[in-house]
């Protein structure tokens, strides 16, 4: 439980988008595809994934195609459009960017300030 | 891009709704399964293992709503109302039966109220029930200086048949009576038209036998032909087949019937028989008789085009001839509007008639607005429910929606409610039409709902409510839900009712108190006006009233008779009436109960005819202005030679009639004392002459009802002119204006007046007791005839008595409509007041607080409220009273007793609407209150 940590506000869509960008999957797909890309540190609620998925697509960033599982079940495929790709990378970008800044002000030392 | 998902998104979500769902479950039960498999080969059961992939889903059904929120469905779902909501809309109405009653009152009235004017306009806007009805459209002149429609003549169809490229045809009719003989020697007179050939073209009825009128009928040489109407070939023809061909004689010349017109073809309003409308070379508007004009719009021509087209013409026309038509504008509008005389605007535009409309809106709103208060003193009540339903989830339009549907049920069931009312009084009132007179029956109009009404109505109560259920709605769930829940806690909603229900109070106490003023000032006018001896002339209640007709005849044809002479029989007619009249009232006079006799065409009291007079020597009425030209609309009364000795008149100035004044053409006439003020100026009215213009068919023709007398009086293009010979008093010639009672009587022999009316003065006893007596002598000296029911002439309320009856009748509802919503709209706010602090209530109580500054705690405000608006309706009341009075020279109700009689009404509304609430507030226990408070 140590070792998972909390998502913070707005992050839920990034990963769902990153984790889509790797592949077609559906919706559970994408719960483990976060877990195994986080190695495990990241575990979301998994009926809080839908509300995210929708909202995605109905933003036109992901789409999705009704298809067959492994188990042989009808299945929902989630997948990356154009805008959706386009949305993942200035979103990496500025996260990045969050990342890196907030990185650097916690590692500032007393004499530097 | 993204704007285009989201709005193909949003337009899925909403109307592939049940899709969407059953594809989310879908999802959702393959995540479960996924789940449980995975944790399944971790080692769980396969119950446990579903159990737990479950549990660790979390709650679907929010889930679900989350997923639609974020679809930006969110503000849909909380707008879309179900059955369950209707359901749940009619439960809390029967839960507040009083309320429900009081509401259901208010806009069953309010909406058909409302409605009424569209409606009526509907009416006389409906295309005929010809094919393509809705193309055949009246040609018209509005006159702007008189305010009435006037019909152009022989010379606008020749000349715009020609000009107008926008109708396919043009046509016209100029209706008339006729009449034709039966056996026992004459038969009361039918109506006809002349018509032009292109009139049958222009409704586009086939005859049923023979052929209709064509061109060549109409040139001044051809042969005399008549067209018949159905009903007058099965009534006096017995429907023989060999009808085309044979001759009839009408005005004196032989006439060859061409065709049968099929049943229901009554053109223009109640016709039975067409004659060719000749053609005349005339060479300016205004000469020759007035005709209806009309015309079907050639194709692909909209209304407004040809309306565009007739105006330049009848500009032209203007500039050509300014005296006769430069205050005439050239209109094409439906055929009902003009047939009613009225502008192609219709009834808003007649002036006078706006308000009308306002004010049948202004009923509407008022209504609407009192069931708004009524439903929010309700919703404050609901209070503690809304709270809890907000804390478990309902949004705020949530709620708001379900309001809305209570009010819809609530406006939809009394719209309906009042369309079945006003369905069933305007029946009744088509009814009442058609029994009043025959021959004004018009075969197009039909006063019924139609789809158009209910669509009215529907829109009225869908606007209804809205008005009363979003407002409230609004202000009771206007709180955030932590602070509405505590409240509800502690037992009151802490809503107050603000400004609006305070205005709204004080307007509707307005509105009562001024209607009640004025109500009182016009039902004391019309009371004195009907009854007074000094207004009408007579002692109303020693008079019976009756009238005498002859049978129409249904006997079929007559044997052996193929030609009728419209003026011999007329005459035969004429004859036989007179005969039958002089016989009774001989027999009548010779009953010691019987004072005296009169007959005339119209009796005191009763409706009148009026018509335009001129006066030799005097200003032209074109030039007069409005009030003026009111002076000059005296009533029109035939009164045989013995009348003003039947009805115990004396002869003011002059003589009275004689029969000299019956030898030859009557040039005779004695006019009244309002007549001699009116519309000479109080001038010597002894030996002057004046003329009536219209009475021969021409506009303003009162009913066309002409009597031989009438007649000779206006033949032609000419009119006689009469010379006066007496002057009488009132003689209750105009109950309703009594100011405006002018009245000019001209001789009539016996014969002449049909139906014959008697007023028979009673010498003692109740008048009405004779009536079987009456009936006696009627059968012994002319068995066929039919006898009206002999009524008391103070019982009679015809005309434009029956309209003022109408009025006040109608006022008086509304006086006790508003009293009934205003006093239902102050218990709702005190009583709510009164459940609201219950618990100061009590503790005042328990301190010891008199139950008169309890009372003076809870009424203060409402109160003060209902006196104000009393205060502010009472000038205008006042004024209206005085306008309603003015002109009644009676010593009827005073002001001051209007003013108390307001008084009582705001006073009644205070205790009945108070009573209940104030018991309440005084009854409660302070112990018991507070503990169940807590």
């Amino acid at each position: 439980m140590t070792d998972q940590a909390d998502l913070l506000p707005g992050t839920l869509d990034l990963l769902v988008l990153k984790s889509v960008s790797l592949g077609k999957l559906h919706g559970y797909g994408v719960l483990l595809r976060i877990e195994q890309i986080s190695g495990g540190a990241l575990q979301i609620q998994q009926g809080a994934l839908y509300p995210a998925l929708y909202r995605l697509e109905h933003q036109g960033l992901i789409e999705s195609e009704w298809g067959l599982s492994d188990n042989n079940r009808r299945a929902k495929y989630y997948s990356l459009t154009k805008a959706g790709r386009r949305r993942l990378g200035e979103e990496t970008l500025g996260w990045n960017r969050l990342a890196d800044a907030i990185a650097l002000a916690l590692s500032a030392r007393p004499q530097e300030a | 891009m993204g704007a285009l998902a989201r709005l193909h998104s949003l337009v899925r979500g909403l109307f592939r709704r049940s899709d969407i769902e059953s594809e989310m479950r879908e999802e959702f039960e393959h995540h479960i399964e996924l789940r449980a498999a995975d944790l399944e080969r971790e080692g769980l059961s396969p119950e446990e293992a579903r159990r737990r992939a479950h549990r660790e889903f979390g709650h679907a059904e929010g889930h679900r709503e989350a997923a639609r929120a974020s679809r930006g469905l969110r503000i849909f779902d909380e707008l879309r109302f179900s059955w369950v909501d209707v359901k749940l809309g009619i439960r809390m109405l029967c839960k507040n039966p009083g309320l429900t009653l009081a509401a259901v009152f208010a806009l069953a009235v309010g909406i058909p109220v409302g409605m009424l004017p569209i409606h009526f306009e509907s009416v006389l806007t409906r295309p005929l029930p010809e094919d393509d009805g809705d193309r055949i459209r009246a040609i018209h002149y509005w006159s702007t200086e008189r305010n009435v429609t006037e019909w152009p003549t022989r010379y606008e169809l020749d000349r715009w048949e020609e000009e107008l490229a926008g109708f396919e045809r043009i046509g016209a009719v100029r209706p008339e009576q006729y009449a034709l003989a039966d056996d026992a020697g004459g038969a009361p007179p039918f109506w006809g038209a002349q018509a032009t050939a292109s009139t049958f073209d222009i409704l586009g009825t086939p005859p049923l036998l023979g052929r209709t009128l064509n061109r060549a009928d109409e040139s001044p040489g051809a042969p005399d032909v008549a067209v018949m109407g159905y009903d007058l070939w099965q009534s006096r023809f017995g429907g023989d087949p060999d009808i085309v061909g044979r001759t009839i004689r009408l005005r004196g010349t032989a006439h060859t019937v061409i065709g049968v017109m099929p049943q229901g073809f009554y053109f223009p309003r109640n016709e039975h028989l067409w004659i060719p409308l000749r053609a005349e070379l005339l060479t300016e508007p205004g000469q020759g008789p007035a005709i209806q004009l009309f015309g079907r719009l050639a194709p692909g021509v909209s209304p407004r085009s040809a309306q565009a087209e007739v105006s330049a013409a009848g500009q032209r026309l203007a500039r050509e001839f300014p005296e006769s038509n430069q205050r005439l504008n050239a209109e094409v509008l439906p055929w009902g509007l003009a047939a009613w005389g009225m502008p192609a605007g219709g009834l808003r535009a007649m002036p006078g008639m706006f308000i009308v409309y306002l004010l049948c809106f202004v009923l509407l709103l008022v209504a609407c607005a009192n069931v708004a208060m009524l439903i929010f003193a309700r919703s404050a009540t609901r209070f503690r429910e809304l709270a809890i339903r907000s804390a478990l989830g309902a949004g705020r339009l949530r709620i708001v929606s379900q309001m809305f549907v209570e009010s819809l049920v609530l406006a939809v069931g009394s719209a309906a409610l009042g369309l079945i009312g006003l369905s069933w009084a305007l029946r009744r009132l088509q009814g009442w039409i058609l029994q009043q007179d025959q021959a004004d029956a018009t075969y197009w109009v039909d006063l019924g709902i139609t789809a158009d009404a209910v669509g009215w109505a529907l829109l009225f109560a869908l606007i209804s409510a809205v008005v009363v259920s979003v407002g409230p709605a609004l202000k009771v769930t206007g709180r955030r839900i932590q602070e509405n829940i505590q409240r509800a806690g502690a037992g009151r909603s802490g809503i107050r009712f603000g400004g609006i229900t305070g205005a709204l109070i004080v307007a509707d106490v307005a509105i009562v108190v001024t209607a009640v003023g004025f109500g009182i000032g016009l039902w004391d006018r019309v009371r004195d006006s009907g009854r007074d001896t000094a207004q009408v002339g007579i002692e109303a209640d020693e008079f019976l009233r009756t009238a005498l007709t002859l049978p129409v005849d249904n006997s079929g044809p007559v044997p052996g008779v193929d030609a009728f002479d419209t003026e011999i029989e007329s005459a035969a007619f004429a004859a036989r009436v007179g005969e039958i009249q002089r016989t009774l009232v001989e027999r009548l006079e010779a009953e010691p109960w019987v004072r005296g006799v009169g007959v005339a065409s119209e009796l005191p009291r009763m409706g009148h005819q009026s018509a335009r007079v001129e006066v030799e020597g005097e200003t032209a009425f074109q030039d007069l202005d409005f009030l003026e030209t009111l002076g000059r609309w005296p009533a029109v009364v035939q009164a045989d030679i013995g009348y003003f000795d039947g009805l115990e008149q004396p002869i003011l100035a002059g003589r009275g009639f004689n029969e000299a004044d019956l030898e030859g053409e009557i040039s005779t006439v004695i006019v009244n004392t309002t007549f001699v003020e009116r519309t000479l100026g109080g001038r010597n009215p002894l030996g002057r002459r004046i003329r009536f213009p219209d009475l021969a068919g021409g506009s303003g023709t009162p009913d066309g009802r002409l009597s031989p007398t009438l007649g000779q009086v206006s033949a032609g293009t000419d009119p006689r002119w009469l010379e006066i010979v007496g002057v009488v008093g009132r003689l209750g010639t105009n109950v309703g204006l009594p100011e405006y009672d002018m009245a000019a009587y001209l001789p009539a022999a016996p014969g002449d007046i049909y139906p014959v009316a008697l007023a028979i003065h009673v010498a003692g006893g109740e008048p009405e007791s004779f009536a079987p007596r009456i009936r006696e002598l009627v059968s012994e000296v002319a068995p066929a005839a039919v006898l009206a029911q002999p009524i008391r002439l103070d019982r009679v309320f015809p005309g434009n008595y029956m309209l003022f009856l109408v009025t006040t009748s109608g006022l008086a509802a509304l006086v006790l409509i508003l009293m009934a919503m205003a006093t239902s709209g102050l218990y709702a706010i005190l009583s709510f007041a009164v459940s609201e602090r219950t618990r100061e209530i009590a503790i005042r109580t328990a301190l010891g607080a008199s139950s008169a500054s309890i009372v003076g705690r809870i009424a203060n405000r409402s109160l003060g409220q209902v006196a104000f608006g009393a205060v502010l309706g009472m000038p205008l009341a006042g004024w209206l009273f005085q306008l309603a009075e003015s002109g009644a020279d009676s010593t009827g109700v005073s002001f001051g007793v209007a003013v108390a009689t307001g008084i009582g009404v705001v006073v009644l509304i205070g205790v009945a609407s108070g009573l209940s609430p104030i018991r309440r507030a005084l009854g409660i226990r302070p112990i018991e209150a507070l503990r169940s408070v807590e």
